[in-house]
């Protein structure tokens, strides 16, 4: 089975409510990583505030870290690192997990005019 | 009154939740039962109140037979629970990381929580308080945490899968063990037999509208066993004194004019001291006809007393411009202190832009048009809690299914998405203070500034996004930092709760990086001039906290006497700071 592995910022809370503009990254975000634990992916999903040991626990997220705060959220797939610092949209997922992609479209990891995807 | 085994006192902070819980816990133990007292309250003065040192198990209180006390501190069980969860991974972790993490339980919602878990251990073990007829509670969960408690995704979406979960829920570990004791505990609220909760307030519109908003919150949630205590009743008795006339009609047409609901409600009434309610002796004289009153013998003199609004004034107009804020707990008087400051900018001729939150909002009606330089902004709570609630639900509900849906509306009630709210409109306020003076009512708490302040790393450096963060919130963040762009005044009263209360914004707002300009002690009946002998007695015990303030806690220190007239309109405002 594919491990899906998601280590984030210490949030105040999941859904990204308590920032100064809402953040529906967050919230779509959750809702893909339920879509691709249907899938069949055994998905984990770590933040810095309540689950430390998880970051401890691995060398090479404490190593990103240790470049910057600014490398969380850190993705890995089966262990291996494949993304830092941005929620990847459902598309971007299903690409690194080798997953057809489907179902309901998200919206993808940034602003449309910022130009970063 | 026939008591039920479990008694909780609730009420904002100051009305007196201590001093009646102690009275009814005494009265019970007279009455030959066996009574523990609990206070959860992180302000709560029960050593002082009964005179005896607690701990966290159950004391014996000297001179009470028959009567406990335990104390227990929420924000060190949260600080405890703190250091637990992150100093195992100081030098393991980068040090960024840790001060990220640490931030996550200086919050609020962690406090309340701690506090609930407190009183979970106490209901929901039966072998905790065996041996005692009554079980008192200075404090009550609020109706957020019991919300979020019952409310099914809050469990199964933490505890099952780590893709969710409720925010506040989010800083206690080992929370599916905790799940049947909470439930228990919950179900035990709701359940008349067993229990009461006792509303406390005085005799103040501000009071009596908070005790209001808690009624329905919990006959919401089915919790329906309310009685009303009116705490400090004032009564003048024969006397000339306008001070003491004024205090007496101003109690008399607050609950007059009580919401419907809560007059509705078992009520008891209880007199207003004038030594406070320190000591055995007091509190006895809570439940019982009161003496004549003899005030003491000795002379007293007060010393010199710290100075009005007027040097303090004259310093924030030497700027020439920028942001004024008042900070304080609901009833401290932070609109009228911010209202007083705006109208005298304006009439020694300054641009002054007032904004405030205060929901009558009848200040900012008598003040329109009165005069030319000013400009009064409103900020309503609610409406801005509502619309930011709405946005939020347009963008990220469409993509949730009911549970998920469910929780995050539940995230959008609790206190910091309120503060998150008002911050964002008045962020749109505060460009004005380059060009004048902008004076608020409101102002975020430190928790907040360090969370946005968080957030706007967050999206500038991770995200890469402009659009996300507005202009006004960007620019408010630095602008709240500079001393001489912003300035914070802390308002508070001379009394216990109020001062320790105030102790704590002050230091939450230091965690920031701010300090407060000046404290602003408000309502001070030393000050007033009354000859009335309860009021002047009143007044003497005012002293040590005026002390505390001027001596211990504040840069500088204004005080404001209390006001027989009610300060609305630009005259009497300006009486203010005279």
């Amino acid at each position: 089975m594919t491990k899906l592995e998601i280590y984030d910022p210490a949030m105040c809370c999941s859904t990204g409510v308590c920032g100064p503009e809402v953040d529906p990254v967050l919230v779509t975000f959750a809702a893909d990583l339920k879509w691709v634990a249907e899938q069949g992916v055994a998905v984990h999903r770590y933040n810095l505030g309540q689950e430390p040991q998880a970051f401890a626990a691995n060398p090479a997220v404490v190593k990103e870290m240790e470049a910057g705060m600014d490398r969380l959220p850190i993705i890995a797939v089966d262990g291996h690192i494949v993304s830092t610092g941005v929620h990847l949209s459902r598309d971007q997922l299903a690409a690194k997990l080798g997953l057809a992609a489907g179902g309901k479209p998200t919206a993808s990891c940034c602003s449309p005019k910022s130009g970063c995807c | 009154m026939d008591h039920t085994r479990t008694l909780f006192f609730t009420g904002k902070g100051g009305v007196g939740k201590t001093s009646l819980s102690c009275a009814t816990g005494l009265a019970l133990a007279e009455a030959g039962k066996r009574v523990l007292i609990v206070s959860t309250d992180p302000a709560s003065n029960l050593d002082e109140v009964l005179g005896t040192p607690l701990g966290q198990t159950p004391c014996a209180i000297a001179g009470a037979p028959g009567l406990f006390a335990l104390n227990i501190d929420p924000e060190a069980a949260a600080h405890d629970y703190k250091e637990r969860m992150v100093a195992p991974y100081r030098g393991i972790l980068p040090a960024a990381a840790i001060a990220s993490m640490e931030e996550q339980f200086s919050g609020a919602c962690t406090v309340e929580i701690a506090a609930f878990d407190e009183f979970a251990k106490l209901l929901g073990d039966p072998a905790a308080t065996l041996g005692f007829d009554h079980v008192i509670f200075d404090t009550a969960p609020t109706g957020h945490t019991l919300r979020l408690l019952t409310l099914p995704s809050a469990w199964t979406d933490f505890i099952a899968s780590s893709t969710g979960g409720a925010s506040c829920l989010g800083p206690l570990a080992g929370l599916e063990k905790q799940k049947a004791l909470y439930a228990a505990t919950v179900a035990q609220l709701s359940d008349p037999a067993t229990t009461t909760i006792v509303l406390v307030a005085r005799a103040e519109v501000s009071a009596l509208r908070e005790a209001e908003r808690t009624r329905h919150e919990l006959q919401d949630l089915g919790v329906r066993n309310l009685r009303l205590a009116l705490n400090g009743v004032f009564a003048a008795g024969q006397t000339g004194d306008d001070v003491a006339l004024a205090m007496e009609g101003r109690g008399r047409d607050a609950v007059a004019e009580m919401p419907a609901g809560l007059s509705l409600l078992p009520r008891d009434q209880f007199p207003f001291l004038p030594r406070g309610t320190v000591g055995l002796d007091s509190l006895q004289s809570l439940f019982r006809p009161a003496p004549a009153f003899v005030p003491s013998p000795e002379p007293f003199a007060p010393g010199r007393l710290p100075a009005g609004l007027v040097p303090l004034l004259d310093d924030l107009e030497a700027a020439g411009h920028g942001v004024i804020m008042t900070m304080g707990k609901g009833g401290v008087g932070k609109t009228t202190m911010a209202a007083a400051l705006a109208v005298a900018l304006a009439a020694r001729g300054h641009k002054v832009v007032l904004s405030t939150t205060d929901p009558a909002a009848h200040l900012a009606a008598t003040m329109a048009g009165e005069a030319s330089n000013l400009c009064v902004a409103r900020i309503d709570p609610e409406a801005e809690v509502a619309r930011y609630r709405d946005e939020v639900l347009a963008k990220a509900g469409a993509s949730l299914d009911e549970s998920g849906r469910a929780m995050l509306e539940e995230d959008l009630r609790s206190p910091c998405t309120e503060e998150i709210a008002v911050f964002r409109a008045f962020a749109r306020t505060v460009e004005g203070g380059k060009d004048g003076f902008v004076v608020l009512d409101t102002a975020p708490t430190g928790h907040t500034i360090l969370l946005l302040d968080a957030a706007e790393a967050y999206h500038r450096e991770v995200l890469r996004t402009q659009a996300d963060m507005p202009d006004a919130v960007r620019n408010l963040l630095p602008r709240l930092r500079d001393p001489s762009f912003t300035r914070i005044l802390i308002v508070t009263l001379a009394e216990a709760t109020p001062v320790h209360e105030a102790e704590r914004l002050a230091q939450d707002l230091g965690r920031a990086g701010i300090t407060p300009y000046a404290w602003v002690i408000n309502q001070s009946l030393l000050a007033s001039g009354t000859a009335h002998p309860l009021l002047a007695q009143r007044g003497r015990y005012e002293m040590a906290f005026i002390r505390k303030v001027s001596d211990e806690l504040a840069p500088r220190t204004a005080l404001v006497p209390w006001q027989a007239d009610v300060p609305v309109g630009k005259t009497g405002l300006l009486r203010l700071v005279r």
